[in-house]
């Protein structure tokens, strides 16, 4: 089986895509899967409603409000302007973002339950042991979380690649810079070259199922001896 | 006075249960928190330790102010040790890394060779295991040794045997009772269970509801039976002895305390050895006479030293003081209605059964 | 015992009405939006009774999805080239007709499109062409066309930005994501997108003519409604709809 120079351009496009978002969301995602989990705030609710949000908006509808949002009219749109940078939509950083945005909850949610998976007391241990509550993070919270990190990683990167209605309608379809496979996949079936769109599918589903094996195989809470 | 002292008073308010302290704590020995579950005595402790802050509080830990309106000490800069109810190890350390874990974030200057602590609580041939294949006591153990690794000037106790069964709790009792004479810090320790109380505390904290409603001496508190502290079947008081003769052919040894002796049977106590001797309510009967012939063998003359109710409406528990040692007994109101019981009477005791705690 | 009665006769009375009306749905390019819900909606002011379903997208999709049997009756395509495929392949139950011509023009929201013409595209100052993916879109193949008979389109293609079918394409420029676009003129003449901006019309002789067919398939044979709303689609008041929507007709007399 072998991939057009096109196909192999949107495979690794959506490579990259989905480390960088996975990258992003694991600094970006921590700390809000951490405050979700431990703040008695008011707050609570809606921010961890905010978070949701993209699990239940259709990509479509999320699509064309971040397409309206970067546009020049749209917030982001004047942001990008004064600071002098090019308008996001059509272009990688778009899709990054736009992709941090609607893989949040996948990083989010995972992280948040193992965090409260986790409970006080660990935590409130560290305390009485001298360890701050940044340094109780990273010697406790952290390695006692490591699971769950591996299953948000995984989500956040497996939705990445999976993703095609907002990337669809905020990307442009530009070769490689915002088309990714699953765009490449529906422009061969639109097209009509079912072989073609077959190939491509074949190669995301084998790549997909071997990182998902590599993940559930390797169980970091298992004994090594 | 504040200088060998830990003042603290907290005012908490959560919505069904409030906390509502001003105590004074000694600077050395067992401090023990008593009471019911929700009396309080945890969330009085986790303010202690920082773990919870009372809105409005003050805390001063030998003169050393901890919390104080916006002064507040966070717990990880507190000196202090901390052992919960179950033990807490951190699960993906092994036991030495979990012993090392607070030494290693004390200042050098404090820092001490763990080896005796080791030693002292038996966890040498554990160091490389997981928590989780360690037995319950173990853990407990480990627990009890990775706070006192960090060299507190505090250690703060909360109900360390309650998640044991009693096999176990009888395997970490002695080591509690070494760590009590050796360690020369105060300690505070929650409980409900009174034996643990009669067996390692000095000062004993009576609470319910959220308040404290008697605190002194242990010895003292336990024999004042104006206090309603709910002790029921195990009421009964404590007392400090030596060791004073050892009886080879029946096996006895004898107690010298302040103002009489017990027999009781020779558990291969060295003489002079001091030992702790706790006697319950319902095992000291009083006469009127002392009557020869009978199958108990400790009788001491006493004098009433006060009567009150007991917890039932039949009941009445009777201070009775030997020398300068009170104890306490308990009797129907019938008997001693009957036999005329009142303050200033002479009386004999009939101690059927004491307990020896080394 | 009244009360049911006049239920009884209310069921049967809704039960006779039903058995009168008549239902299709059709499936129709995005280009027709605007007029073919306009001529649908006239149509149904004569015919209360009977349900018209349209649903808009991409020629190629329902092409794909007439082949495995969904339930349109009829088929409106962009390209005259797909109905004429189905029909070959014995899923129509027409001959295919073709019913307009579209045109493609040039439309921006933020500049005075009617003023350039597509050699303009080259100019520095725009940075984002939206046409319709030339893949599979017919507006985009033609928008390809007529780039590249004009010889700008290795000039203009890093500009280009790619719309799934050509309501999208509009999308981006309505948007002000891409400066300009090639859409239907169908599209740019609706009064929404017309008063953000005017047009310019890409002369036909630069690309292949949007031949646009459409039929009716092979499981609406012998649904009459279907045939009423195709003989609708070729009469006076429909045909005056596509002409003000700037879609060329074939001759009245075929």
């Amino acid at each position: 089986m072998i991939l057009s120079a096109g196909d192999l351009q949107a495979v690794i496009l959506t490579l990259e895509l989905a480390l960088v978002v996975t990258a992003i969301l694991f600094v970006a995602g921590t700390p809000i899967a951490w405050w979700l989990a431990r703040t008695k705030s008011r707050w609570k609710g809606p921010v961890g409603a905010v978070v949701a949000l993209p699990l239940v908006l259709p990509p479509s509808v999320l699509g064309f409000y971040l397409l309206l949002a970067m546009g020049p009219n749209g917030p982001v749109g004047h942001l990008t302007n004064a600071l002098g940078v090019d308008p996001l939509p059509f272009t990688f950083e778009g899709l990054v973002l736009a992709s941090v945005f609607y893989s949040l909850p996948f990083m989010v949610q995972p992280l948040q339950n193992a965090f409260e998976a986790i409970g006080d007391r660990p935590l409130e241990a560290a305390a009485t042991l001298r360890a701050s509550p940044l340094n109780a993070f990273f010697t406790v919270a952290l390695p006692l979380a490591l699971p769950g990190f591996l299953t948000a990683g995984v989500l956040t990167f497996a939705h990445t690649v999976g993703e095609f209605g907002v990337v669809l309608m905020i990307g442009g379809n530009i070769p490689g810079i915002t088309r990714v496979a699953s765009v490449q996949i529906y422009d061969h079936v639109e097209a009509l070259e079912y072989g073609e769109a077959h190939s491509l599918a074949a190669v995301m589903l084998i790549f997909s199922f071997l990182v998902l094996l590599t993940v559930y195989a390797w169980r970091p809470g298992a004994k090594k001896a | 006075m504040t200088k060998k002292h830990i003042e603290a008073r907290f005012l908490l308010n959560w919505p069904g249960f409030s906390l509502d302290i001003d105590l004074t704590l000694p600077g050395r020995g067992v401090s023990a928190l008593f009471g019911q579950s929700g009396s309080g005595k945890t969330t009085l402790l986790r303010c202690l330790a920082g773990l919870e802050r009372a809105g409005e509080g003050f805390l001063s830990f030998k003169g050393e102010i901890w919390q104080n309106g916006k002064t507040w000490l966070p717990p990880h800069r507190r000196p202090i040790g901390y052992v919960f109810q179950e033990a807490s190890l951190f699960p993906h350390l092994t036991v030495l890394n979990n012993l090392q874990y607070g030494q290693k974030r004390i200042p050098t200057a404090r820092q001490s060779d763990f080896d005796p602590i080791i030693d002292l609580f038996g966890i040498g041939h554990l160091l490389d295991r997981k928590p989780d294949r360690l037995s319950g006591g173990e853990r407990q153990r480990v627990g009890i040794a990775r706070a006192l690794a960090v060299n507190p000037r505090l250690l703060l106790m909360d109900e360390p045997l309650s998640a044991l069964d009693s096999a176990r709790k009888q395997e970490i009792l002695p080591y509690l009772e070494k760590l009590r004479d050796r360690l020369d810090i105060p300690i505070v320790y929650v409980s409900h269970s009174p034996d643990e109380v009669a067996r390692l505390a000095d000062y004993l904290v009576a609470m319910d509801n959220g308040k404290v409603f008697a605190h002194g001496p242990l010895k003292e508190t336990l024999a004042r039976i104006d206090l309603p502290i709910r002790l029921g079947e195990e009421t009964g008081i404590v007392l400090d002895a030596v060791v004073a003769e050892r009886d080879a052919q029946w096996h006895l040894a004898k107690l010298d305390f302040p103002g009489g002796s017990l027999w009781t049977r020779d558990k291969g106590i060295a003489l002079d050895r001091r030992v702790r001797v706790r006697v319950l309510a319902r095992d000291i009967s009083l006469a009127r006479d002392n009557r020869e012939h009978s199958s108990i063998q400790n009788v001491l003359p006493g004098q009433v030293k006060a009567i009150a109710d007991d917890e039932h409406p039949g009941l009445v528990l009777v201070s009775v003081k030997v020398g300068p040692s009170v104890l306490v007994a308990r009797l129907t109101k019938r008997a001693a209605h009957r036999l005329d019981i009142e303050p200033g009477q002479s009386v004999w005791l009939q101690i059927k059964s004491v307990a020896l705690m080394e | 015992m009244k009360t049911i009665q006049t239920l009884l006769l209310i069921v049967c009375c809704l039960a006779a009405s039903l058995a009168h009306a008549e239902k299709i749905v059709i499936a129709a390019a995005s280009d027709l939006k605007f007029a073919l819900d306009e001529i649908a909606a006239e149509f149904r002011q004569i015919r209360p009774d009977d349900t018209i379903e349209i649903v808009y997208g991409s020629s190629g999709k329902f092409f794909t999805q007439i082949q495995q049997d969904a339930p349109y009756d009829l088929y409106f395509s962009a390209d005259i080239a797909f109905p004429e495929k189905l029909a070959k392949a014995g899923f129509a139950a027409s001959e295919v007709k073709p019913y307009a011509v579209g045109r493609i023009v040039l439309w921006s929201a933020q500049m005075d499109a009617s003023k350039l013409t597509l050699k303009n595209l080259t100019d520095s100052s725009i940075t984002r062409i939206a046409i319709a993916n030339p893949k599979h879109a017919p507006y985009g193949k033609r928008a390809e066309e007529a780039l590249r008979s004009t010889g700008i389109w290795a000039a203009v293609e890093t500009k280009l930005v790619y719309g799934e079918n050509i309501a999208h394409t509009a999308q981006f420029v309505q948007t002000g994501n891409a400066q300009i676009g090639i859409i239907a003129l169908s599209l740019a003449l609706n009064p929404e997108l017309a008063k953000l901006g005017d047009h310019y019309l890409i002369p036909d002789t630069l690309h292949e003519p949007l031949a646009q067919g459409y039929i009716i398939t092979k499981r609406a044979a012998d649904n009459i409604l279907a045939e009423r709303f195709a003989a609708y689609v070729d009469s006076k008041p429909a045909r005056e709809v596509m002409t003000r929507y700037g879609f060329t007709l074939p001759a009245k007399d075929r």
